[in-house]
C-alpha cells in the first residue's frame, strides 16, 4: 500500500475495506489482551486456526485476534458476531465444538456460557451478561471489534475520520473549542480539563511544541490504560495527532511502562502501519501538518506517571517531579510547551471530534462528563475492566456489574483512587463516580482503580499497606512526603502490631495534615488519604487496635489468637493434620489443644475445622483461656 | 512590575520574582534551605511554605512560586509555624547532630532553624545516618549523616560549575547524594559545593577545626590570582587566612570561585614568606636592613640609568604600577614591560589597530544572555575558571551555542551541545580569517562603517572555509554554522585568554578576532562583545596603566636579549619569577648572569631571586590595599585582611621609598596615588576611588564603544610537520608560579607532567606515572606521563608553573614545539 495522500483516498480505501467485509459473515473474535493471554489465549488462537482449516470452514469465518474485552477473570474470551455470542473460559480442546456446533449448526455450547453466581441462569449473549449489560462502553467498545495490529480494521470502525475532520474542516481554536465544550477532564487522576490544558499550551510562546502520552499506569493492579494501549492503538495516536494539531505540536512521545511489552509491541506496530500508509510523518493526508511519534519504555518507577517526573525521565534525567509552575504547558520537555494526558483522556478525543461536544457532554453529571474505565478487583464476583457513565453509583458498579461480594460475606468498603486513595463504607455506596463528589467524600477518582473489601479485610492494615507502597515510591526529594509518609507507616505498622500508644490518632492526623498540606507533588499530596478516608470513616477500628489491643476484623496476625472451643471440638483431628507449625495437640477422642507458642497464626486450623463444628475460634483484644489440663481432654 | 501584599506590607516587584525574593526585598524574613540565588527553583524541603489568600486549603512554597498580582501572602501563622517546625522535626530524626564538633556549627541553616522553630524534642523517631565519610581528597570532605537532601550541591556543580560530580540516588528514605558510582570525589575541586551546603555536609578540610565562624574577621579583597578578579572574602584570625567565606553580595563572581581562590590562599601564610631583604655579599644573599637594601638599590639604578630595564609582573596593584612607572621615569629609562613574550599584543596592538582600544568591549555578566559563544582555546576554562562558569550557564539555561576553537579537547568542548573546531596546532586565526571570509563572501557581514573591507577581501584570498578547513583539520561546515550564528543571533561574544604560555601569534589572534567581531556587529554592542583575558589579576591594569616600552626603548623581550648581550646595567625584576615562567629560560639566565645589578622584589624567594644583588621582601594580595582591574575593566579593591610577616612590605611602600630614596616624589598613599593615576590615565579620568564601590567599578561603562572599525588583514599560521608536537599551557588548578606555594592547588597537582592523549599513550607505551623524557631544540625535559582524553593523536601538552620541569628550555613563544617522545 502507498501513502494516502488525501481525504478523498482516504474514504476511498475505507469504502474498500467495508465492500470486502460481509457483516452477516461469522466472525470469531479471540481476546488476546495480556490477561487472556496469561491464561491460554495464545494456544486457543492455534487451535482455532487449525480447527477452521480442518473442519473446512474457511471461507465461511473469519477469526480475529482482539484487545482486552475487560472480563479478564472469566478468559480467555471468544465472541461470536454478528450475534455477539459470548463464550468464556475457553481452552483449546473446546475449539472443535464451536466450530461445529455454533458456526455449523448455529447451536449454542452451554458450558461455556456465562452463569450467573446469585441465580444460576446462562446468559447466551454479551450484552446479557450482566457484567458488560450495565456498562457503557465507549472507550472500550472498539476493543473487541478489531485487531490492534490492522490499520484496515481501525478503519472499518470510523478510524481516522475524526483526524480528517480536524486537519481540513477545524482551526486548532475550533478543535480546542470543542474539547472544551465536551468538558472532558483527565483520566489520569487529577482531572484537570483537558480542553484548558490544551489551551495554556496551545498558547504558550514558542515554536516548537510536544504532545505526551503518559501510559505509565504505576498504579498497582490497574491496567486500564495498558487494555486501551494493547487494545486500541490507533485511537490513542489518533487522539494525541489531534491534539498535536490543536496545541501545535509536531513532535509526539509515548512513554510505556517497561512491563507492558504487548502495549509497546501493538504501538509499534501501529505506528508502522500509520507511517506506512502517510498517517504519520510529512504532510499528512496532504493537509500540510506533519507529526512524527516515538515511544520511549519508563523505567519503572511509580512517581515515573507524574507529569514533571515523566518529562525528566523522557529528557533522560532522574524521574522525579519539579516544582510547578512553571507547568508544562509552559515549560515541559526540554523547556518547551508540552500536553501531557493520559492513554485514556487520548482514546477519547476522536470519539469527542466525531460525535461532537454535545453527544459527549450530554453523558455523565454537572462536573464530569462522558466514561471511566474502572478497574474492579478485590472481594467482588465479577473482577475486571469496566466503562461507566461518570454519574453512575459505586453499588452499582460492585452490585450490579461486580455482581457483589462472593460467598456470604458482607460488604465493607471500596477504595477507590489508586494507592492514594480513599476507602469508602457501605454507607456511601450511593456516591456517584464523579470527579468532585468522590474527593468529597474522602476517595478519588485517580485513575480508576477500584478495590472491594469484604467483612475480613483491616482497614487499619489496608491503610499501612497502601502507606507502604508509597512509602517505597516516595521519590525522596521533599521532605514532607520523604519522611511523613514514612513516619505514619510507622504508626500504622505500630498499631497492627499490638504497638500502639495513646495519642497515635492525633499524631497521625498531624503528619497527614503536614504531608497532604506541605509536599511537593501530588503523591506527597495525596499519600495521607488512605489514612484519613480510614480514620473518618472507620476509626472505631483504630482505637480498638490502639486501646484494646483488638483487631476488629480479626486479621491483623499480632491482634489474634486461635483458640479451640473445647466444648464444641469433636477431636475429628482435621486441624492437627492441617497445621505445618505442628502447634496442635491432639489424639483420638480427645480435646484439641493449640499451644499459643508454637503457632504461626495461620488460619489453617480455622480452615480445617468442619463448618459443623466450628470449633476453632479466632480471639483479638481477649486473653486466650487457660488450656484443658491434659487429663480432661478425653472426649465423651 | 506586579504589586502583592507581604504580611500587610505593600510589595512591587519584578515579573519574573517568586514570593520569596519578593518577600526578601520587602525585609520579610522567609526561612530557606534548598533555595539558592543562583540556582533554579527547585522547592524540596518545605521550609519556606506561606498562605496565600487566593490559594487557600494549602501551603505555598514560595521559592519556586511566581509573585503575581494582587496576592495577598501572610509567611507566618500559627498553622505555617507548627508545619514548618514539623519539616524540622522530620529533618532531625535521622540526622546526626554533632553541633559541638562539627565546623558548620554557628553559621548551619539546620541548627539556627532549630533554634529559631525551638524544636525542643521530637515527635518522631528513626534510625540516624550511619553513611561512611568521603575523606579520600584532602581539600572537601563529606559527611552525607549531616545531609538535608537539598540538593545544592548536586544543582550547583551541574548548574553553575558543569562538572557534574553529584547526583541523587535511590528513592525516598533512601535517597542520598552521591558521586559516580560511591567513589569519592575527584573534580575540580572548586568548592562551590562546600560553598552551597546548608549544614555541615560538604566542609573544606584546610578549615577542620581552625576557628568558629564568629571567631572569624571577615574582610573583602579580591583574588590575587587570575585576570577573573574573583571577590575573595578572607576569614581571618590569629593574623593568617584561615579560609574564604562565601560571599555573593560582592563582585561580579557571585560567590562561585575556583580551586585557585578557594583553596590557593594558602600561600599567605606560608613560612617561606621573604621577611627581610637580602644583599648579595661575598656571592651569598645576607639579610640586610631596609636602609642599607634601598640604598643599594638607589645607587644601583642611579648607576645604570637609562641602561636600566624594568619587568613588573602582572599582580600588582593599579597604584604600585602606578610607582613602577614612576621608578622607570625617576630612573630615566623607558626599557618597561609586564609580560615576557609579549603575550598582551593581541590587546595592545590587535584590538588598537582594529578598534581602537586596548581592553575586552563587554562586561562578562552580559554572556550569560548570549545565544553564541566563541572560545578561541579550550584552555580559556583553564585560565578564567568563573568567567567560564558564566559560559556554562548560557549554555545550560540560556541555550547558547558554544564553539570552541581549540587544538584539543577541555572542559569547555564537553559543555552541552558544544562544537569543537579541532584544529592542528597554531592555526586558530587561520579558521578565524576562513569565519570572516565567509561571512564577507556570503554577504552575512554586517559592513557598515567599516574600513578596510575591500582590502580585507583581497587579503584573505586563501583563507577560503575549504582551504583552511583541509588544512587544520577541521569540519567546513562547522565553520560556517559558527559564522553565520554569531553573526546572526542577537548576543554573542568572542572569548581568547592570553597569558605567558599563550605568546604565539598574539597580536595576529587579537587582529583576527577583532576583524571578527566587526564582522559580525559584536564590537561594541550592548549584550555582546569581545573579551580578551589576561592570565593574572591586574594584567589589565598593567595594560590600562602602560606598563609598556616607551616608544624605542626595550620591551621585555628586547631587555632580556640586550642583557644576555651585556648590554642592560641593571635588572629591576617585580612579582614575576621569570625564570620559571618566561619563555626561553636560557636567554633569562644569561640575561640575568651578564647583567651587573638585579634587583628582585617577590614574596618568596623565587629562582629568579636567587640570582639576584639585592631581594627585597613584598606583601602578599592579603597584606594590601590599592585597586586592580580585571579583564572586564571592572577596577575593585584589595583591602588588607593580615600583616605582612617580618620585615616584608607591600609593593606600593617598598616603591615609595625607592621613589624617596632616588630624589623623587611619590604619592602619599594608595588613595592619593589613585587619584593621580586616574587622572592620567585612559578610561579612568572619570574614575574616583569612592566610585569603587562592592561591585567595584567598570570604566568605560559596560559596553565599550569601539573608537574606530579597521578590518586588517592579518596572516594565519602554518603548522608545523612532526610526528609529536607538544603545546604548552596554563592548568586549571594553578595560576602564574604564585600557587605553587598555596597548599590547595599542590594538594591536587604538586608535579609536573606531561599529558599524552589515549591514542598516543597506547603507541607509546605510555601510562599514567611513567616517567617520559622530551626532547626537542633547546634541550631535554623529563616528567611523569598523564594519560588523558583531551589529546590529538601527536599532540603533548605541559602545563608551564612548575620551574622544575624547564619548560621553558624548549619553550620558546611557539605555537607548538616539534618534539621527540622516549621513556
Ligand atoms: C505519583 C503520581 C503518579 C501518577 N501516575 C500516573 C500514571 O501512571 N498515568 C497517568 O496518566 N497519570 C499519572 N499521574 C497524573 C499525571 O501527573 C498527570 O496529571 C496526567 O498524566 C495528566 O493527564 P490527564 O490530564 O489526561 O489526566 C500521576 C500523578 C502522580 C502524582
Ligand atoms: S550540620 Fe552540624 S551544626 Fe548543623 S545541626 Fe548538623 S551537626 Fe549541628
Ligand atoms: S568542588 Fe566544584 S566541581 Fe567539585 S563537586 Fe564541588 S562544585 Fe563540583
Ligand atoms: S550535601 Fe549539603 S548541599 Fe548537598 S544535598 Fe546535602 S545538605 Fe544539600
Ligand atoms: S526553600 Fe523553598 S522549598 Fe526549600
Amino acid at each position: 500500500m502507498s501513502r494516502i495522500k488525501s481525504p478523498a483516498e482516504l474514504e476511498a480505501f475505507r469504502k474498500e475495506i467495508l465492500a470486502q467485509r460481509d457483516p452477516d459473515k461469522p466472525c470469531i473474535t479471540l481476546c488476546s489482551g495480556s490477561a487472556c493471554n496469561a491464561t491460554g489465549s495464545g494456544k486457543v488462537a492455534a487451535a482455532l486456526e487449525l480447527e477452521i482449516e480442518k473442519q473446512g470452514v474457511t471461507t465461511e469465518v473469519v477469526s480475529r485476534r482482539t484487545g482486552c474485552h475487560g472480563f479478564c477473570e472469566q478468559g480467555p474470551i471468544v465472541v461470536i458476531y454478528p450475534q455477539g455470542i459470548c463464550y468464556l473460559k475457553v481452552q483449546p480442546e473446546d475449539i472443535a465444538e464451536i466450530i461445529s456446533e455454533t458456526i455449523k449448526k448455529q447451536k449454542i455450547v452451554e458450558r461455556l456460557l456465562y452463569v450467573d453466581p446469585n441465580s444460576g441462569e446462562r446468559a447466551t449473549l454479551e450484552e446479557d451478561i450482566p457484567f458488560y449489560k450495565n456498562q457503557k462502553r465507549l472507550v472500550l467498545g472498539s476493543n473487541r471489534k478489531i485487531d490492534p495490529r490492522s490499520l484496515e480494521d481501525y478503519l472499518a470502525v470510523e478510524g481516522y475520520q475524526a483526524l480528517t475532520k480536524v486537519l481540513f474542516e477545524m482551526t486548532p481554536e475550533q478543535v480546542v473549542g470543542e474539547v472544551k465544550d465536551a468538558k472532558l477532564r483527565g483520566r489520569g487522576g487529577a482531572g484537570f480539563p483537558s480542553g484548558l490544558k490544551w489551551d495554556f499550551a496551545r498558547k504558550a510562546p514558542g515554536d516548537q511544541k510536544y504532545v505526551v502520552v503518559n501510559c505509565d499506569e504505576g498504579d498497582p493492579g490497574a491496567y486500564m490504560d495498558r487494555s486501551v494501549m494493547e487494545g486500541n492503538p490507533f485511537a490513542v495516536l489518533e487522539g494525541l495527532m489531534i491534539g498535536a494539531y490543536a496545541i501545535g505540536a509536531n513532535e509526539g512521545y509515548i512513554y510505556v511502562r517497561q512491563e507492558y511489552p504487548l502495549a509497546v509491541a501493538n504501538l509499534t506496530v501501529a505506528i508502522e502501519k500509520a507511517e506506512e500508509y502517510g498517517l504519520l510523518g510529512k504532510d499528512i493526508l496532504g493537509s500540510g501538518f506533519d507529526f512524527t511519534i516515538k515511544v520511549h519504555r519508563g523505567a519503572g518507577a511509580f512517581i515515573c506517571g507524574e507529569e514533571t517526573s515523566l518529562l525528566n525521565s523522557l529528557e533522560g534525567k532522574a524521574g522525579e517531579p519539579n516544582a510547578r509552575p512553571p507547568f508544562p504547558a509552559i515549560r515541559g520537555l526540554w523547556t518547551k510547551p508540552t500536553n501531557i494526558n493520559n492513554v485514556e483522556t487520548w482514546a477519547n478525543i476522536p470519539m469527542i471530534i466525531n460525535k461532537g461536544a454535545a453527544f459527549f457532554s450530554a453523558i455523565g453529571t454537572e462536573s464530569s462528563k462522558g466514561t471511566k474505565i474502572f478497574s474492579l478487583v478485590g472481594k467482588v464476583n465479577n473482577t475486571g475492566l469496566v466503562e461507566v457513565p461518570m454519574g453512575a453509583s459505586l453499588r452499582d458498579i460492585i452490585f450490579k456489574i461486580g455482581g457483589g461480594v462472593p460467598g456470604d460475606k458482607k460488604f465493607k468498603a471500596v477504595q477507590t483512587g489508586g494507592p492514594s486513595g480513599g476507602c469508602l463504607p457501605e454507607g456511601l455506596l450511593d456516591t456517584k463516580v464523579d470527579f468532585d463528589e468522590l474527593s468529597q467524600a474522602g476517595a478519588m477518582m485517580g485513575s480508576g482503580g477500584m478495590i472491594v473489601m469484604d467483612e475480613d479485610t483491616c482497614l487499619v492494615d489496608i491503610a499501612r499497606y497502601f502507606l507502604a507502597f508509597l512509602s517505597d515510591e516516595s521519590c525522596g526529594k521533599c521532605t514532607p512526603c520523604r519522611e511523613g509518609i514514612r513516619q505514619m507507616l510507622k504508626i500504622l505498622t505500630n498499631m497492627t502490631k499490638g504497638l500502639a500508644k495513646e495519642g497515635d490518632i492525633d499524631l497521625l492526623f498531624e503528619l497527614a495534615e503536614a504531608t497532604k498540606g506541605s509536599s511537593m507533588c501530588a503523591l506527597g499530596k495525596t499519600a495521607p488519604n488512605p489514612v484519613l478516608s480510614t480514620l473518618k470513616h472507620f476509626r472505631e477500628e483504630y482505637e480498638a487496635h490502639i486501646n484494646e489491643k483488638r483487631c476488629p476484623s480479626l486479621s491483623c496476625k499480632a491482634l489474634i489468637d486461635f483458640y479451640i472451643d473445647p466444648e464444641k471440638c469433636k477431636g475429628c483431628g482435621a486441624c492437627f493434620r492441617k497445621c505445618p507449625a505442628e502447634a496442635i495437640e491432639g489424639g483420638k477422642k480427645r480435646i484439641h489443644v493449640i499451644v499459643q507458642d508454637k503457632c504461626t497464626k495461620c488460619g489453617g486450623c480455622h480452615e480445617a475445622c468442619p463448618a459443623a463444628f466450628d470449633a476453632v475460634n479466632i480471639l483479638s483484644g481477649v486473653p486466650v483461656p487457660e488450656a484443658t489440663p491434659e487429663e480432661a481432654r478425653a472426649i465423651g | 512590575m506586579v504589586n502583592l501584599t507581604i504580611d500587610g506590607k505593600e510589595v512591587k516587584v519584578g515579573k519574573t520574582a517568586t514570593i520569596y525574593e519578593a518577600a526578601k526585598e520587602a525585609g520579610v524574613h522567609i526561612p530557606v534551605l534548598c533555595y539558592a540565588k543562583k540556582l533554579l527553583p527547585y522547592g524540596a524541603c518545605r521550609i519556606c511554605l506561606v498562605e496565600v489568600e487566593q490559594m487557600k486549603g494549602r501551603l505555598i512554597p514560595s521559592c519556586t512560586t511566581p509573585a503575581t498580582e494582587g496576592m495577598v501572602v501572610t509567611t507566618m501563622s500559627d498553622e505555617i509555624r507548627k508545619v514548618r517546625k514539623t519539616v524540622l522535626e522530620f529533618l532531625l530524626v535521622n540526622h546526626v547532630i554533632e553541633c559541638p564538633v562539627c565546623d558548620k556549627g554557628g553559621e548551619c541553616d539546620l541548627q539556627d532553624l532549630t533554634y529559631e522553630y525551638e524544636v525542643i524534642s521530637n515527635r518522631f523517631e528513626g534510625e540516624k545516618f550511619d553513611l561512611p565519610k568521603d575523606e579520600i581528597n584532602p581539600l572537601i570532605e563529606r559527611n552525607m549523616n549531616r545531609c538535608v537532601l537539598c540538593g545544592k550541591c548536586a544543582r550547583v556543580c551541574d548548574e553553575v560549575v558543569g562538572y557534574g560530580s553529584y547526583s541523587f540516588i535511590n528513592r525516598g528514605f533512601e535517597t542520598k547524594i552521591a558521586t559516580a558510582f560511591d567513589r569519592g570525589l575527584n573534580c575540580e575541586f572548586c568548592g562551590q559545593c562546600v560553598s552551597m551546603c546548608p549544614v555541615g555536609a560538604i566542609l573544606p578540610r584546610p578549615f577542620k577545626f581552625k576557628a568558629r565562624p564568629w571567631q572569624l574577621k571577615e574582610v573583602n579583597s579580591v583574588c590575587g590570582y587570575c585576570g577573573n578578579g574573583c571577590t575573595v572574602t578572607l576569614g581571618t584570625k590569629d593574623n593568617e587566612v584561615q579560609t574564604i567565606r562565601f560571599n555573593d553580595k560582592t563582585g561580579v563572581n557571585d560567590g562561585n570561585l575556583c580551586i585557585r581562590g578557594r583553596f590557593g590562599a594558602s600561600y599567605v601564610n606560608s613560612d617561606k614568606r621573604l621577611t627581610s631583604p637580602l644583599i648579595r655579599k661575598n656571592g651569598e644573599l645576607v639579610e640586610a636592613s631596609w636602609e642599607e637594601a634601598l640604598e643599594t638599590v638607589a645607587t644601583g639604578l642611579r648607576d645604570a640609568g637609562s641602561s636600566t630595564g624594568i619587568l613588573s609582573g602582572a599582580r600588582l596593584t593599579n597604584e604600585e604600577l602606578f610607582l613602577v612607572k614612576g621608578l622607570a621615569k625617576a630612573v630615566g629609562t623607558g626599557n618597561l614591560d609586564h609580560s615576557g613574550g609579549e603575550c598582551y599584543k593581541g590587546v595592545t596592538q590587535g584590538l588598537q589597530e582594529t578598534l581602537g582600544l586596548q581592553a575586552s568591549t563587554a562586561t562578562f555578566p552580559q554572556v550569560e544572555n548570549a545565544k553564541a559563544i566563541l572560545a578561541i582555546r579550550t584552555d580559556f576554562y583553564e585560565t578564567h575558571p568563573v568567567f567560564g562558569m558564566v559560559v556554562n550557564q548560557a549554555v545550560k539555561r540560556n541555550d547558547a551555542q558554544l564553539t570552541v576553537i581549540g587544538d584539543k579537547q577541555g572542559k569547555l568542548t564537553r559543555m552541552p551541545h558544544a562544537r569543537t573546531l579541532q584544529h592542528k596546532p597554531g592555526l586558530e586565526v587561520n579558521i578565524l580569517n576562513a569565519m570572516c571570509r565567509f561571512l564577507l563572501d556570503e554577504g552575512l557581514a554586517k559592513i557598515d562603517g567599516l574600513q578596510g573591507v575591500e582590502e580585507l577581501k583581497v587579503a584573505l584570498a586563501d583563507y577560503s572555509v575549504d582551504a583552511v578547513a583541509a588544512a587544520a583539520g577541521v569540519d567546513a561546515a562547522a565553520i560556517k554554522q559558527t559564522a553565520r550564528e554569531l553573526a546572526t543571533v542577537e548576543n554573542a561574544a568572542i572569548l581568547l585568554a592570553y597569558g605567558l604560555p599563550y605568546t604565539a601569534n598574539s597580536r595576529e589572534l587579537g587582529l583576527a578576532a577583532a576583524n571578527l567581531s566587526l564582522l559580525t556587529g559584536i564590537a561594541g554592542r550592548a549584550g555582546s562583545g569581545l573579551y580578551l583575558c589576561g592570565e593574572k589579576s591586574n594584567s589589565q591594569g598593567a595594560i590600562d596603566l602602560q606598563i609598556l616600552p616607551a616608544a624605542g626603548a626595550l620591551g621585555a623581550s628586547g631587555m632580556l636579549k640586550a642583557a644576555s648581550e651585556g648590554k642592560l646595567k641593571a635588572l629591576y625584576v617585580a612579582a614575576e619569577d621569570m625564570l620559571v615562567s618566561y619563555p626561553d629560560k636560557s636567554l633569562v639566565e644569561k640575561a640575568l648572569e651578564k647583567t651587573s645589578f638585579v634587583v628582585v622584589q617577590d614574596i618568596f624567594l623565587s629562582e629568579t631571586a636567587r640570582k639576584a644583588d639585592v631581594v627585597l621582601p613584598a606583601a602578599s594580595f592579603a597584606e594590601k590595599s590599592g585597586t586592580v582591574t580585571n579583564a572586564e575593566r571592572r577596577i575593585q579593591r584589595l583591602n588588607p585582611g593580615i600583616k605582612s610577616p617580618g620585615q616584608a612590605k607591600s609593593d606600593f611602600a617598598i616603591f615609595q621609598a625607592l621613589l624617596s630614596a632616588l630624589g623623587a616624589t611619590a604619592p602619599a598613599d594608595e588613595a592619593a596615588a589613585f587619584a593621580e593615576l586616574s587622572a592620567a590615565t585612559s578610561g579612568y579620568e572619570m574614575v574616583s576611588l569612592d566610585m569603587v564601590g562592592d561591585q567595584g567599578y567598570v570604566w568605560g561603562s559596560d559596553n565599550l564603544a569601539p573608537e574606530m572599525r579597521n578590518l586588517v588583514a592579518v596572516a594565519g599560521g602554518k603548522a608545523i610537520e612532526a610526528k609529536y608536537q607538544l603545546v604548552v599551557g596554563s592548568s586549571l588548578y594553578h595560576s602564574g608560579t604564585t600557587s605553587l606555594h598555596a597548599k590547595g592547588p599542590m594538594a591536587v597537582v604538586a608535579e609536573p607532567y606531561i599529558e599524552f592523549g589515549r591514542e598516543d599513550a597506547a603507541e607509546l607505551k605510555v601510562v599514567d606515572g611513567d616517567l617520559v623524557k622530551i626532547k626537542a631544540a633547546g634541550g631535554v625535559i623529563s616528567a611523569k606521563a598523564k594519560v588523558d582524553r583531551r589529546l590529538p593523536k601527536g599532540v603533548l601538552f605541559a602545563p608551564y608553573h612548575f620551574g622544575a620541569l624547564d619548560l621553558n628550555r624548549i619553550y620558546h613563544g611557539q605555537a607548538a614545539i616539534a618534539v621527540e617522545v622516549s621513556k
